[in-house]
């Protein structure tokens, strides 16, 4: 990345997004090819009094583990996860690789395995994120396997991602700070509502959300960011959901993905490649058969899909459901090691009712629905 | 891609050097440039059903905190590797740099202050290494600047370096079991040894190793390795020594170090290359002006000095002192938050005295102690 660009995106992160305090055990996850990323934010932490502790990556490390590890060795969590869960006062992790389907021939009952193992350290790291304890970010960056999956050269996969990031703009925090307002007005709204009703080609689908709390996302979590989530009641899911988008979860790609949900649980699972693994994760565990959480996407800077979940479901005019946990701020109360965001493009005909009110068409809130 | 060597590398560490079992847990601390060897150690363990910890360090990181932290930040350490190495079994730890003279402007105030942390992180680890609770291997791996530093190309470095590990053949494990036996046979020879003067050119230099344990350095703590070593009794050393070759490390040369002792302490020092640096070394603690460890260098595929301690120290013929921290396991009791080697080139012209008996000449043993010789 452009060092100037790497300069703001550390400051951002460092001063804005989690807001790093002397003496703040902040840690650092990102791939060892990230490495001038690792420098800048350490630099940033530093400046802020803040102590940088680094988990690298290597590359290799993830699915050597994944081909070589006995069961056993599956079910163990070393040392240092469970401290920097329990510890850390910040994690600044980098999604980024070196090659995205590097597990995409590991076996999933493997990793969900592996991922069922580490699920008290999810629900911990959740529930510090939503007392306060932890203030935590998970960044987008510019890497060769990201724009190779997004279709475009590293250029301008960096491009796309400094416009939206704001990081060229000469004070991106008081444009972040300006775009939460919005976000606001949005989650206020929708605080309003009780049932919540998404059409769209193939998608009927039916939810409760009174009581729960809507969280608007304007770059303290995310980086980029731009999206309202909330956990829905449970059990109130029914209908039909069907992805226009790719799903995509540990470097596997499920297209043309097909939910149906009855009392909160999905009863059927379709898909027109990937199936098997979709329903593998699902089967993970009780929690993974329920909704964790439902958004909709409101940056209006990202258009195209780009096969990054981060970016993907923030795309203005989208809205995505995820299977398994939910963020404890929500309110939601469903526990999964899974957590897997799905998107699904409104922008085309795509409308969503509230309590018997069309409220949202084509990708956008109707005139007057958000004060 | 990946070298059968560096495969064979991280087997041997493995299964012979730290003879993991099923269920222990190992700590791999790998600068990045090192990856292929982490890598291999790490599918190494997990194929005997051991819990590998890639511990991986950007080396530009710990400059910027010694360039920018404050005194507090540099004081500071994680309690993530404070647990891991308060847990672990076994711990590996690869060196490699990425260019040795890094650390030539950083202020020796900061660097200490870190030093002095960092020491205190890995003390609960010694502690566990000392009573055998833990296992710990080194293991150098070639990089571009340990094969500039040796005036060297890179593959002329690594085919040298992994040579002098033997795992250019299929059994690197048989070969170092057999260099075990030799070595322990010269630890038992030596073991009666009260008191050991070293003659050589710029050098006579006395001390006494009475009671304490020589330990045979057999590829289970360093790879490559060859040595045989101990801590001498701490007020002993007395006389001068002169050392022979160069030795850099974090981003400082010396050359032409020559100490003089008395009852244990150095009292004059001096070096032609890197004074100031040497200076401030030895005040870094009260253990650092004493003697941690003496040693004889014995593996015979190193035959010249490559400017990197690990190997210099085990050029066969050759003795290295060590000011600082003394072994445990050897019966010394120094402490200190350094270990600093410094060669001697005890291969011409030089002479070791046993309690008043010629024991070594010219960088040879004179009574061979390999099964069936002369004890």
């Amino acid at each position: 990345m452009r060092s100037d660009r790497l300069e703001a995106l550390a400051r951002i992160l460092v001063r804005y997004s989690t807001a790093v305090r002397p003496g703040d055990v902040c840690v650092i996850d990102a791939p060892a090819h990230c490495s001038e990323f690792v420098l800048a934010v350490s630099r940033e932490i530093l400046r802020a009094g803040g102590h940088p502790v680094t988990r690298i990556e290597l590359d290799g490390a993830v699915e050597l583990f994944a081909r070589e590890a006995s069961e056993e060795t599956l079910d163990w969590i070393d040392p240092g996860s469970e401290v920097v869960t329990e510890q850390a006062d910040v994690r600044i992790v980098l999604d980024a690789e070196w090659n995205s389907r590097a597990l995409a021939t590991a076996d999933p009952a493997r990793l969900a395995r592996r991922s069922r193992a580490r699920s008290h350290l999810t629900k911990r790291f959740l529930e510090r994120g939503a007392s306060g304890e932890l203030r935590w970010v998970v960044v987008g960056y510019p890497t060769l396997s990201a724009a190779q999956d997004a279709g475009l050269s590293l250029h301008d996969y960096e491009e796309l991602l400094a416009a939206t990031c704001l990081l060229d703009d000469p004070d991106p925090v008081a444009r972040w700070e300006a775009f939460a307002v919005e976000l606001q007005r949005a989650a206020t709204f929708l605080a309003t509502v009780d049932e919540l009703h998404f059409l769209a080609e193939g998608t009927d689908l039916r939810l409760r959300v009174g009581g729960r709390s809507w969280v608007p996302c304007s770059g303290r979590e995310n980086f980029p960011d731009g999206e309202v989530f909330t956990g829905p009641v449970e059990s109130s899911v029914e209908g039909t959901i069907a992805f226009s988008f790719p799903a995509v979860y540990r470097a596997r790609e499920v297209t043309g993905a097909r939910l149906r949900f009855v009392g909160g649980e999905v009863v059927e699972a379709t898909a027109t490649s990937g199936q098997e693994f979709l329903r593998a994760m699902i089967a993970q565990d009780e929690g993974a058969r329920r909704v964790g959480e439902i958004a909709f996407g409101l940056n209006e800077s990202l258009t195209e899909f780009s096969r990054s979940t981060l970016l993907d479901e923030k795309i203005g005019g989208t809205m995505h459901l995820a299977l398994g946990a939910s963020y404890p701020e929500t309110g939601g109360l469903n526990e999964s090691a899974l957590h897997w965001d799905m998107v699904c493009d409104l922008r085309c005909g795509g409308e969503v009712w509230a309590d018997g009110r069309v409220v949202y068409r084509d990708g956008r809130f109707l005139p007057g629905v958000l004060k | 891609m990946t070298d059968q060597r560096i495969e064979r590398l991280g087997e041997l560490i493995v299964g012979y050097s730290l003879g993991l079992r099923a269920g222990e847990t190992v700590r791999i601390d790998v600068p990045v440039v090192a990856t292929p060897l982490g890598l291999a150690i790490a599918q190494a363990a997990l194929r005997v059903g051991a819990r590998p910890i890639l511990a991986a360090k950007l080396p530009e990181l710990e400059e910027l905190l010694l360039r920018e932290g404050s005194d507090e930040q540099l004081g500071w350490t994680s309690p993530i590797a404070a647990c891991e190495l308060a847990e672990v079994d076994a711990a590996v730890t690869i060196w490699a740099e990425t260019n040795t003279r890094s650390r030539s402007r950083l202020d020796p105030r900061r660097e200490q202050l870190r030093t002095v942390a960092l020491g205190r992180l890995a003390a609960p680890l010694r502690a566990r290494l000392g009573s055998g609770e833990a296992r710990w291997c080194g293991v150098l791996y070639p990089t571009h600047a340990h094969a500039q530093e040796a005036e060297l190309s890179y593959r002329e470095y690594a085919d040298l370096l992994l040579a002098a590990c033997h795992v250019d053949g299929p059994d690197p494990a048989a070969h170092w079991r057999g260099v075990a036996v030799a070595l322990a046979a010269r630890a038992e020879a030596l073991a009666p040894v009260r008191e050991l003067r070293i003659l050589a050119d710029g050098t006579d230099l006395t001390l006494s190793v009475a009671g304490r344990s020589w330990i045979a350095a057999d590829g289970r703590q360093n790879l490559p390795d060859g040595e045989v070593f101990t801590s001498p009794l701490e007020t002993s050393a007395r006389g001068e020594v002169a050392f022979s070759f160069p030795v850099a490390f974090g981003g400082h040369e010396l050359d032409g170090v020559r100490l003089r002792f008395d009852e244990g302490r150095v009292v004059h020092a001096e070096a032609r290359v890197g004074q100031q640096h040497l200076q401030a070394m030895l005040a870094t603690d009260a253990g650092a002006s004493l003697l941690g460890e003496v040693a004889f260098g014995l593996n015979p595929e190193l035959d010249r000095p490559l400017r990197h301690i690990g190997l210099d120290e085990k050029i066969g013929g050759t003795m290295h002192l060590a000011l600082g921290r003394g072994f445990a396991q050897a019966g010394g009791s120094n402490l200190s938050a350094i270990h600093t080697d410094l060669v001697l080139d005890t291969r011409a012209g030089a002479e070791v005295l046993a309690d008043g008996e010629a024991i070594f000449r010219d960088g040879r043993f004179l009574h061979d102690v390999s099964a069936g010789g002369a004890a």
